[in-house]
């Protein structure tokens, strides 16, 4: 047994070596420099830095969250980041859910084909997909020709808007909802379900009490990983979203490029994580009810 | 024709009212079920009385699912009609018939809870909380399982489980309790226990119900009556004391039971298998024309007087409380159930029971037999 | 009888707007790229086709130039990946030593910080060890988008693989060395095959960071893309596209039905 243990650890160890020094440490070096620790590894960043505010030791100062707070032009952009996310999160989860259990349900050739259309995007790099979209609801593009043709005289042009971020959003965030969901539902035994039907639910009622509480850690990881993606994303909304307000994405690589303000940067890159960590923490919770209740049943 | 009860909740039991069986509360027919170009069902007619258990019986690919669920409006069958106390219910989806099924994995759902899994189909049913609550005590307590309400499935045993399972049907009060192999996956000693408690169960309850299986021993040990079935058709529908004694196919013959087969010549008090006379009390059809024989083993005799062919005993298998012996007959093979106490190497046979059979078929030319079978 | 009917519509049309949702701006693109001028509003289809755009980019030295670092990049940085990820995969799914959650959790970090403070961070801490611009850098920083794929989805693979299948082969008589290369891996390859054409996508697909560690140096095809987007004609961009999701459709086309199988799912249920 304790072979076992040691022979896991050591084959273990290279990836968490990678993760602890390339990612680990980066974070641990980005909070640290947004608090104003602007020495030691961070004295390259600090060296182009336009503007930053320095710590005078100890814990470090907020100085730099002050400004970066204060500035009401983040703060509508973080809403506009928040916003998008939610209604992208919701969207993705409704469509991936249909789709879901039309193949579940319906099993045809036509439902499979269906579900194997959705999960194209996947398959698509992120830079083509937001120029693809970018230019479908352009001005020229294909969605305004043909709602014009359908007799909406004037329909909006929607690239370089916040609905436009929210599209390619969930263009790019549902192939893995709806793997995540397919999967579970496909967990879920025929008997399961013809069990409630027999005992006299319709197919609705079905779906709401025994389809969806099975499902719910699936539902959760896709929301979860959704919304995480989202909230961190950048070349969705730099190609498909305007210039101001946009997400905070694209903010944060405006303070670095535009303004050479790294510590800004990074900031907001904080502010991020505090949130998406939140989703971050429903995920493993999730994860770990689903394997306690795994580890009762066998 | 048939008055309701004033009282639903009091159903007769089938002792209680001979009758019963004769007003048919499940009725197959015409049915006919083609699935990816295979006829599973083949124009299947079936009725069922009310408070009678029924076993559908017989080997994997007969049909027997397939046809319960068609009852429980699983599948819908291409031709014929099903009748549930005398209503058509073919186009009805499972949730509107009144039939309820067991599952043969159970189906509980893993989500719920045992008293939440019985709940759930009285709640559909929009009835009042306290109703719910009396209406699953209730059925826990005829399973037996008053303890575990609140635990969930993955909590408790199998056995249990599949009572669980029973009480989610029964708590709907079903016109029809459907079973799919229910008792698959218990163990041996369990199974016996079990299809006990089901039969004791469904005979206090009077509850009409169709049970599959694979199982003769389960299906002779249970049923009322039984339908043997192979390639979607129905071999025999008969209780079981008949399709043992009077299988009237060579299927049945050879699916029910323990069965001697071989080829020989019935006769007047004897038969003659390779040309050696054997003395047989009873023979079916006595037409000295070449059948197939089939005798139980128990129906084959060590006679102490010397009468019939000596044969030698080939193996012994020592069974508890009597012996099973394989005799050799000239060139054929018979298969005997002695006294325990039983040794030789040589014994003198006879029959007591010979079926005939021709073209698969049995027949019976006695008098007094089923005129259909004589030729 | 109408309620089915108009189930059946209300699904009709919900799977025609999907369809026109997820595959129309991919189509439109194809369009752009065989159209000598993109069409204008109200109409939607091109007046006249031309193969002009891909003459551009084929002789743009600089945009065959990123084609190439692209195909470089990505099938090093998979294997690189592999080559670390798979065993750790595999001692995930087989031993149970302590702290086996926190680490198969702590590999979800790297989705949950914003990769673009990452990768400034990072770059600060790159410059230190000199590694911008550097082969070395860029292959690091895509390997990171790489490791949840790499170590969740085998993982999983691994994990349903039934050890009586490889005790039944022990029993014969074969080592545990054999057990793996006979048994274990190609029962578990179609997840590994899943996970190497996704951590082959997300190199492929990573523009950022190689931008922040690898400019001038090493410009890959998502990262010219920018260039693209704000600097050259529609038509030059979605040639360029084209090109760069020939690969990924084709890798689609290949694991289609193990990525519809559950593969990628089962991985992202940590157990």
């Amino acid at each position: 047994m304790r072979r076992a243990n040691a022979l896991g650890l050591a084959m273990i160890a290279l990836p968490m070596l990678v993760i602890t020094v390339f990612i680990g440490l980066p974070i641990v070096l980005a909070v640290a420099f947004s608090l104003g620790h602007t020495g030691g590894p961070n004295s390259n960043l600090s060296a182009i830095a336009q503007h930053e505010h320095k710590s005078n030791g100890g814990l470090g100062t907020t100085a730099a969250y002050h400004e970066v707070l204060s500035d009401h032009q983040n703060i509508r952009d973080l809403i506009v980041t928040i916003v998008v996310t939610l209604i992208s999160v919701i969207a993705v989860l409704v469509a991936s859910w249909a789709v879901a259990l039309y193949l579940r349900l319906s099993g045809s050739r036509l439902a499979k084909t269906f579900a194997a259309l959705s999960v194209v995007p996947l398959f698509i790099p992120v830079v083509i997909a937001s120029y693809a979209i970018r230019q479908f609801y352009n001005g020229d593009g294909f969605f305004r020709g043909l709602a014009h043709h359908a007799g909406w005289s004037n329909p909006p042009i929607l690239s370089s808007t916040t609905a436009g971020i929210t599209l390619g959003e969930i263009w790019v965030s549902i192939p893995f909802a709806v793997l995540m969901i397919s999967s579970g539902l496909a967990a879920v035994p025929d008997a399961l379900i013809e069990a409630a039907r027999d005992a006299g639910a319709s197919l609705a009622r079905t779906v709401r009490t025994i389809l969806v509480p099975m499902c719910a850690i699936p539902t959760v990881i896709a929301v979860t990983f959704t919304a995480i993606g989202i909230l961190g994303s950048f070349t969705v909304p730099y190609l498909t979203g305007p210039a101001s307000p946009n997400m905070l994405g694209v903010t944060m690589q405006h303070y670095f490029s535009a303004f050479a303000e790294p510590q800004q940067a990074e900031v907001l890159a904080v502010v991020v994580f505090v949130i998406a960590s939140l989703a971050a923490v429903w995920y493993v919770r999730a994860n770990a009810t689903a394997a306690r209740r795994s580890g009762a049943t066998s | 024709m048939t008055t309701p009860t004033p009282d639903t909740s009091e159903r007769p039991s089938a002792q209680a009212d001979p009758a019963a069986a004769d007003r048919p509360a499940l009725v197959i027919d015409g049915v006919t079920k083609v699935l990816g170009g295979r006829t599973i069902i083949d124009d299947l007619d079936l009725s069922i009385g009310a408070g009678e258990l029924v076993c559908l019986l017989g080997p994997s690919g007969c049909g027997k699912t397939t046809t319960l669920r068609m009852i429980g409006g699983f599948i819908r069958p291409d031709h014929g009609q099903i009748r549930i106390a005398g209503k058509d219910v073919t186009p009805s989806p499972p949730e509107r018939r009144p039939t309820a099924m067991v599952f043969q994995n159970y189906a509980l759902w893993p989500h719920m809870t045992v008293f939440k899994n019985v709940a759930f189909g009285l709640k559909l049913r929009k009835l009042p909380k306290a109703e719910i609550e009396q209406r699953v005590e209730q059925a826990l307590s005829l399973v037996n399982l008053t303890h575990h309400t609140q635990s969930h499935p993955a909590q408790i045993s199998g056995g249990e489980q599949q009572r669980v399972a029973l009480a989610r049907a029964l708590v709907l009060e079903p016109e029809v309790l459907l079973l799919d192999e229910p008792l698959s996956n218990l163990d041996a000693k369990l199974r016996v226990r079990v299809r006990e408690d089901i039969r004791e169960i469904q005979q206090r309850v009077g509850i009409t119900t169709v049970f599959v299986t694979h199982d003769q021993d389960e299906a002779l040990a249970i049923s009322d009556r039984i339908a043997v079935m192979s390639k979607g058709r129905i071999e025999q529908y008969a209780d079981a004391g008949t399709l043992y004694s009077m299988p009237q196919t060579r299927f049945v013959a050879d699916f029910v039971g323990a069965m001697n087969t071989f080829d020989g010549v019935p006769g007047i008090g004897s038969v003659t298998v390779d040309g050696k006379p054997i003395p047989a009390t009873m023979v079916t059809d006595t037409a000295s024309e070449p059948a197939q024989l089939c005798v139980r083993p128990e129906d084959v005799r060590i006679s102490s007087d010397g009468d019939g062919p000596l044969a030698s005993v080939l193996r012994e298998m020592p069974r508890g409380h009597y012996k099973e012996i394989v005799l050799a007959i000239g060139e054929t093979e018979v298969r005997a159930f002695v006294a325990a106490d039983f040794t030789g190497e040589q014994a003198h046979v006879v029959f007591s029971r010979v079926l005939v059979y021709r073209d698969g078929v049995l027949i019976d030319t006695r008098p007094g037999a089923d005129s259909a079978r004589r030729r | 009888m109408t309620t089915q009917i108009v189930r059946r519509a209300l699904t009709a049309l919900f799977v025609l707007l999907l369809a026109v949702f997820i595959l129309g701006p991919l189509l439109w693109l194809a369009l752009q790229a065989f159209s000598q001028r993109p069409s204008q509003f109200p109409a939607f289809w091109p007046k006249s086709w031309s193969l002009v755009w891909w003459h551009t980019v084929f002789h743009d030295p600089v945009l065959a130039q990123a084609i190439k670092a692209s195909f470089i990049f990505a099938p090093v940085v998979t294997l690189v990946s592999a080559a670390i990820c798979l065993p750790a995969a595999y001692a995930f799914s087989r031993f149970l030593f302590p702290g086996r959650r926190l680490f198969l959790v702590s590999i979800f970090a790297v989705n949950a910080f914003p990769k673009f403070g990452l990768y400034v961070a990072l770059a600060g801490l790159f410059y230190a060890l000199n590694l911008i611009p550097s082969f070395t850098g860029v292959v690091i920083v895509q390997l990171l988008g790489t490791i949840v794929f790499m170590t969740w989805i085998p993982s999983a693979a691994f994990a349903a693989v039934p050890r009586s299948l490889e005790e039944a082969a022990r029993d014969a008589g074969a080592g545990p060395l054999r057990v793996f290369a006979r048994i274990t891996l190609p029962l578990a390859a179609p997840g590994i095959l899943v996970a190497l054409i996704l951590s082959f996508l997300a190199s492929f697909d990573e523009a950022q960071g190689t931008f922040l560690v690898g400019v001038p140096t090493y410009v890959t095809m998502p990262t010219e893309m920018y260039n693209l987007v704000g600097s050259y004609p529609p038509g030059t961009a979605a040639v360029f596209s084209i090109l760069l999701a020939i690969p990924s459709m084709v890798l689609l086309l290949l694991v289609r039905k193990h990525v519809m199988g559950g593969y990628l799912a089962e991985g992202f249920q940590l157990r």
